[in-house]
């Protein structure tokens, strides 16, 4: 359970006995349900990275190091455990992508229904795809080193890598894409950033970015793909590209988007270092929820 | 109420289902592998038929659950009195009052098709 949410976790008899460590479905409707403003789900998909694998990790991780972080927050003067957080487990995965994606879409569209915003901890980034079908945002903002605009990857239109491009051509309701902190991609990628639709802001830039007024009466989706920061920060992850942002930079962009944002993700964080990645991921989506509820 | 069991495993997507005490439409359907600890799971999304309401469910696919017994009807407008028209069952030929739906534009003798459980009706 993500430290200082309700557990919701569906209450199963092999989840208690195998101490699976959160990995349950979420559970259905239940009666004693409502009132929760902010709903995580883990979606440990780790079918399609492309150098060193490990995201299915990535949610039990993001979760186990949140438990250090105080309650209180002093910025907003809030505490974490009053802002109506639940964390429902996670949506176990397995290898068939598109028929995970539905049925995480379907998990997920239930926390929209209940006017919750919902707060992916990854799994690969193509998690984000079934979260921008369930919050059908205008604008998907995300932070990440790599552009993910490929049409296919090594032939698999689902792939980690293609995400970008999934969500700003095939979600209906999705105007345009703001990539922050990118550094690398393909040729053809980046042609195809050079649309209309896509906004690139490269890392030195991020500093001094700001939404304006973009984002103002629009439904926003943020995802950060946790190799937006430099490796230096976050080597837990699958395709580290170094010259990245710092700490500080991507919590700004988390702060002044998440007012704004209907929902959120944190992916990519895998096991292979000592928790700098999943420390920095957990803080991020503190970060989100602390601003979102003082936005 | 008028309703069967069945398992969750033979529901589909344009079928019915009761949620949450309410008889729901399902529009999209679908399911978890169990991996070795688990049960295969079916998530279903729906809409209630005569509320309009957003509805959804987690189960095990071999769980146990009813299904409304909808019977769809054919009938004749007989009279519009403001919001309400008396309709005439053309099976049993028997009248009945049913509200107008607001964005329906019904006329006497207009043959109409309707969706009906128990004292639930709506206009198809």
């Amino acid at each position: 359970m993500f430290p200082g949410a309700t557990d919701e976790r569906e209450e199963t008899t092999a989840a208690a006995d195998a101490d699976r460590g959160g990995h349950t479905d979420t559970r259905g409707r239940a009666s004693d349900r409502g009132g929760a403003n902010f709903v995580v789900v883990g979606a440990p998909l780790d079918a399609t990275t492309t150098f060193q694998p490990g995201t299915r990790f990535g949610p039990q991780r993001t979760r186990s190091h949140a438990a250090p972080f105080d309650d209180y927050d002093h910025r907003t003067d809030q505490r974490f455990s009053e802002l109506g957080v639940v964390d429902r487990g996670d949506v176990r995965a397995w290898d068939d992508v598109e028929a995970y994606l539905e049925y995480l879409t379907s998990a997920l569209r239930e926390a929209v229904w209940d006017d919750s915003v919902p707060l992916v901890l990854g799994g690969e980034h193509t998690v984000s795809l079934a979260g921008a079908r369930a919050v059908e945002p205008d604008v998907f903002v995300c932070l990440d080193a790599h552009l993910d605009l490929y049409d296919a990857y090594d032939g698999n239109p689902l792939s980690h890598a293609a995400v970008t491009r999934r969500i700003v051509e095939d979600v209906d309701s999705v105007d345009e894409a703001i990539l922050l902190g990118v550094r690398t991609g393909s040729e053809a990628e980046w042609d195809r950033a050079a649309a209309d639709d896509v906004t690139v802001v490269p890392p030195e830039d991020v500093a001094a970015w700001s939404p304006g007024d973009r984002l103002a009466d629009r439904d926003v989706y943020l995802s950060v793909d946790i190799d937006a920061a430099d490796p230096g920060y976050a080597p837990g992850t699958g395709t580290m590209e170094p010259f990245g942002l710092e700490p500080r930079e991507l919590r700004d962009v988390v702060r002044a988007v998440a007012p704004d944002a209907d929902g959120f993700d944190v992916v990519e964080v895998n096991d292979r270092d000592d928790g700098q990645a999943a420390a920095l991921a957990a803080k991020l989506v503190r970060e989100f929820v602390f601003s979102h509820a003082d936005g | 109420m008028a309703k069967q069991q069945t398992e969750v495993r033979d529901l589909q997507e344009g079928s019915y289902v009761m949620i949450d005490d309410a008889a729901c439409k399902i529009n999209a359907y679908s399911t978890a592998k169990p991996g070795k600890h688990g049960s295969a799971k079916a998530r279903v999304e729906a809409v209630g038929v005569f509320d309009g309401k957003k509805r959804s469910l987690s189960q095990p696919v071999d769980a146990k659950i009813w299904v409304p017994i909808i019977e769809r009807k054919q009938g004749q407008v007989v009279s519009v009195d403001g919001d309400d028209m008396q309709v005439m069952d053309l099976e049993t030929y028997e009248t009945i009052t049913m509200r107008i739906p607001e964005d329906a534009d019904v006329s006497p003798d207009e043959n109409i098709e309707y969706l009906e459980m128990e004292d639930q009706r709506k206009i198809v």
